[in-house]
């Protein structure tokens, strides 16, 4: 079934449109009525064909038939990873795929149009979705459907990845997060619950103690969790 | 004419409200610039480095609302980088030096110190008016002087900006003699509020009629709140979760049936959906209605929540509520005018996510919608056939199919007809943000059909040059044109040079354009600031014209270039 749509496109189009028009017209306002006569000095003008295919932009195989969405999308996932996440959290610009961490380009910049901040302020209590919660982790924020965030133990160097929203308390929160840690323990004989301090990074970057703040102020800021040896 | 005093032609100039009926008339004769300069109190200036604050003041010494706007849109998307400009400073210290009497002053993507706004405290006596949208660079600090110091302040609105949060007592620093508040909007703050002091605020707000807290004021207070302010027009709540079995909540529920004023509703910025039925006595007298923040609420709760809207002309929406819940919002919203459906999972294979479905039922159920933003995951060209033939009135058409180049997905076509069908059917579009495959052919229905259009934004389209000649060409009225990622390069970018003094802004990122052409237009057009963005090293001043410029913004403006940019910005 063809679409038929009306709109008729005139091989003369009466309007007066034409691409070789290139005077611009006289205006209200006093612009002066230059033509610029595109001088070829340059060869660049005449690779105008070379453009710059989505797909060879972000080196990714197109496969049409299939909806694509998380392919473009290339993370850095790096579990442990030291860094300082400032760099993605600073200015509250949760960039995506920002340049200036030496992400080698992969990734979309600015894709989706939609404020990361707006993003960002999104707190969302739904946990079910595998896919929100790789993205959560991703970006070292909450995704939209996941409230993981990484803890990091001291002195184990393999971080692991929590759902805070699934606790209520620091209580079952630290019992879950010793059963977490329980298997490392095992192997290197430490026992001891009492010897942890619970630390966690807020919003703003800062690094606070669970013992000073309120279980809401906790789960509503926290970013990342560190386990702490105590020197109590 | 000539044969009127000023004050008549005054009287007759002060019914017009627009800004561009009073540039037009300014522009009529001298004696007309003449009184309507000295009678202007409204200034609206869409690029703040357009303009100096001197000229401003210079012509127009009445002034008493000023908005200005400073970053380019795609600042929003983190295409521009931090430190760019936008400044709001040059401009509050000039008008606090000049004998201006500043009540309202509104400001959209600036950076605002908070020495700026302790300097506009202290400046104008009869400040009245401050909104802050998408702006940055301030704490609540600076909110504390506002508050302080401004002894008739009415409104405070404060719109998805970055506000660094001290947890001050800003709240606090309103003085007992402060009862003028007319709007107070605070959502975007992140910290916590002072609860006591906010309940005094609205106890002594007599003409309080917009109130938008943030996430730190429990139900609680909201209830007490409203018990004070029940003739409240916009109500943004802040935390909504509480045990629905609670008194708590069933005072609330009494409460919310005094506030029959309600109209614009907001917040939720988190919710336990089985309090939302005390809602449901006010829905039906909401004409505006703000879920995108409500990421709490799934879709079944939402099309609840719907059903009771029936008047509802603005509805902004996550996507959760699906195909089906959009059919619903069709059937029930009738009078709907203004659609922005969000992704509550921009990045993921959102399964909830709304498709062409959603929005074909929308455009049959609401023949009255003007505005759309609508972010999906895939379109097809009968669905915006139909749209267009449903919906003729659109102003405001902002499709974002989240994979950039989907095809449709029914004939693996670009979405080329689709688009040419919606420009082409309404005749009174303003404002088009286009996605998915496209080819320079939807460019080419754009420049022959859109022609009201002011505001284009273009990622991933086009084949070549021509797409954007056709627009440049054609659309005469063409303000602001931003594109991403497509080839276009210097042939389209030289063609018409002229053209660049009829628009306020021209956006290209990773096009095809050089150094050379960039040069080349700014030298060309000395009242263009041809700006570079730079923020890799490996771009020196000496850089080889052939080279590609990832990202150019260009502007007209009567002031030269401006002398606030940072390193990584070049004005050619």
């Amino acid at each position: 079934m063809e679409l038929q749509l009306g709109l008729a496109l005139p091989s003369n189009p009466s309007k007066g449109f034409d691409l070789n028009y290139f005077a611009s017209e006289p205006k209200e306002i006093a612009i002066s009525n230059r033509s610029f006569t595109v001088a070829s000095s340059c060869t660049d003008i005449n690779d105008n064909n070379k453009k710059r295919s989505f797909d060879q932009t972000f080196e990714t195989a197109t496969d049409s038939t299939v909806p694509r969405t998380l392919p473009l999308l290339l993370w850095n996932l790096h579990p442990n990873e030291e860094d300082d996440p400032k760099d993605l959290e600073n200015h509250s610009l949760v960039t995506f795929n920002n340049k200036k961490d030496g992400d080698n380009g992969d990734g979309l910049v600015g894709w989706p149009p939609i404020r990361s901040r707006w993003w960002n302020k999104r707190l969302c209590h739904e946990n079910n979705r595998a896919v929100g919660l790789e993205n959560g982790f991703a970006f070292g924020i909450r995704g939209s459907n996941s409230t993981y965030v990484k803890v990091k133990m001291e002195g184990v160097p393999i971080a692991r990845k929590i759902d805070v929203s699934l606790h209520h308390s620091f209580q079952t929160l630290t019992e879950t997060l010793m059963d977490m840690f329980g298997q490392w323990w095992l192997e290197t004989g430490q026992k001891d619950l009492n010897q942890y301090r619970l630390a966690y990074q807020d919003g703003e970057g800062d690094w606070l103690f669970t013992e000073d703040v309120s279980w809401r102020t906790f789960s509503r800021s926290v970013r990342r969790i560190k386990l702490l040896k105590s020197s109590r | 004419m000539n044969y009127f005093p000023d004050e008549v032609l005054e009287h007759v100039f002060d019914f017009l409200t627009s800004h561009r009926d009073r540039n037009a008339v300014s522009l009529v004769c001298s004696l007309w610039y003449r009184v309507e300069r000295f009678s202007r109190q409204r200034v609206f200036i869409g690029n703040c480095y357009a303009i100096s604050p001197e000229k401003l003041i210079t012509r127009f010494p009445g002034l008493k609302s000023l908005t200005l706007k400073g970053k380019p849109h795609f600042a929003d998307f983190n295409l521009v980088p931090y430190d760019w400009g936008g400044y709001v400073q040059p401009w509050i210290e000039a008008l606090a030096k000049s004998r201006i009497g500043l009540e309202e002053l509104r400001l959209k993507r600036m950076v605002v110190s908070d020495d700026s706004l302790e300097l506009l405290s202290r400046s104008f006596a009869n400040f009245k008016t401050l909104v802050l949208v998408s702006c940055e660079g301030f704490t609540t600090d600076g909110l504390a002087a506002i508050a302080a110091n401004c002894r008739f302040l009415r409104e405070l609105d404060l719109q998805e900006n970055e506000i660094d949060d001290h947890s001050g007592h800003w709240l606090s620093c309103f003085p007992d003699s402060c009862t003028s508040l007319t709007s107070l909007n605070f959502a975007c703050l992140k910290g916590e509020i002072n609860l006591a002091s906010l309940e005094r605020l609205v106890a002594r707000s007599p003409n309080l009629r917009s109130l938008r807290l943030n996430r730190a004021v429990p139900l609680e207070t909201l209830q007490k709140i409203l018990m004070r302010a029940p003739l409240l027009v916009d109500l943004g709540t802040g935390s909504y979760v509480h045990d629905p079995d609670s008194e708590t909540y069933n005072k609330l529920k009494t409460t919310i049936l005094k506030c029959k004023s309600i109209r614009n509703l907001s917040g939720f910025l988190e919710v336990a959906p089985r309090c939302l039925p005390a809602i449901f006595p006010i829905c039906l007298n909401l004409t505006s209605l703000n879920l995108s923040y409500a990421a709490g609420i799934h879709g079944s709760e939402l099309i609840k929540l719907i059903r009771h809207c029936a008047k509802l002309q603005r509805l902004w929406i996550l996507d959760c509520i699906g195909d089906k819940g959009l059919e619903v919002v069709a059937s029930t919203c009738n009078e709907l005018q203004e659609l922005r459906v969000f992704p509550s999972d921009p990045f993921g294979v959102g399964h909830d996510a709304v498709t062409e479905n959603g929005l074909v039922a929308i455009s049959i159920g609401c023949p009255k919608l003007h505005s759309l933003l609508y972010f999906c995951q895939q379109m097809t060209n009968a669905a915006l056939i139909t749209v267009a033939r449903n919906c003729p009135n659109f102003i405001r058409f902002r499709l974002c199919i989240l994979d950039p180049t989907r095809p449709d997905p029914v004939t693996m076509k670009p979405l080329d007809d689709g688009f040419g069908a919606i420009v082409q059917s309404c005749k009174l579009l303003r404002r088009l943000s286009l996605s998915g495959l496209l080819t320079d052919q939807v460019f080419l229905y754009i420049g022959m059909y859109a022609e009201q259009l002011e505001m284009l934004s273009v990622a991933f389209a086009g084949d070549s040059d021509k797409g954007m000649l056709y627009v440049l060409n054609g659309c005469k009225k063409l303000r602001k044109l931003e594109i991403r990622d497509c080839p276009f390069g210097n042939m389209a970018l030289l063609s018409d040079v002229g053209k660049y003094e009829t628009m306020r802004s021209l956006w290209m990122s990773s096009c095809e354009v050089t150094l050379w052409g960039c040069k080349t237009l700014a030298k060309v057009m000395p009242r263009l600031n041809v700006e570079i963005i730079n923020e890799h090293d490996q771009m020196e001043i000496c850089a080889e014209d052939g080279q590609r410029v990832e990202k150019m913004y260009l502007y007209r403006t009567l002031v030269g270039p401006r002398k606030d940019a940072p390193e990584f910005v070049w004005n050619l």
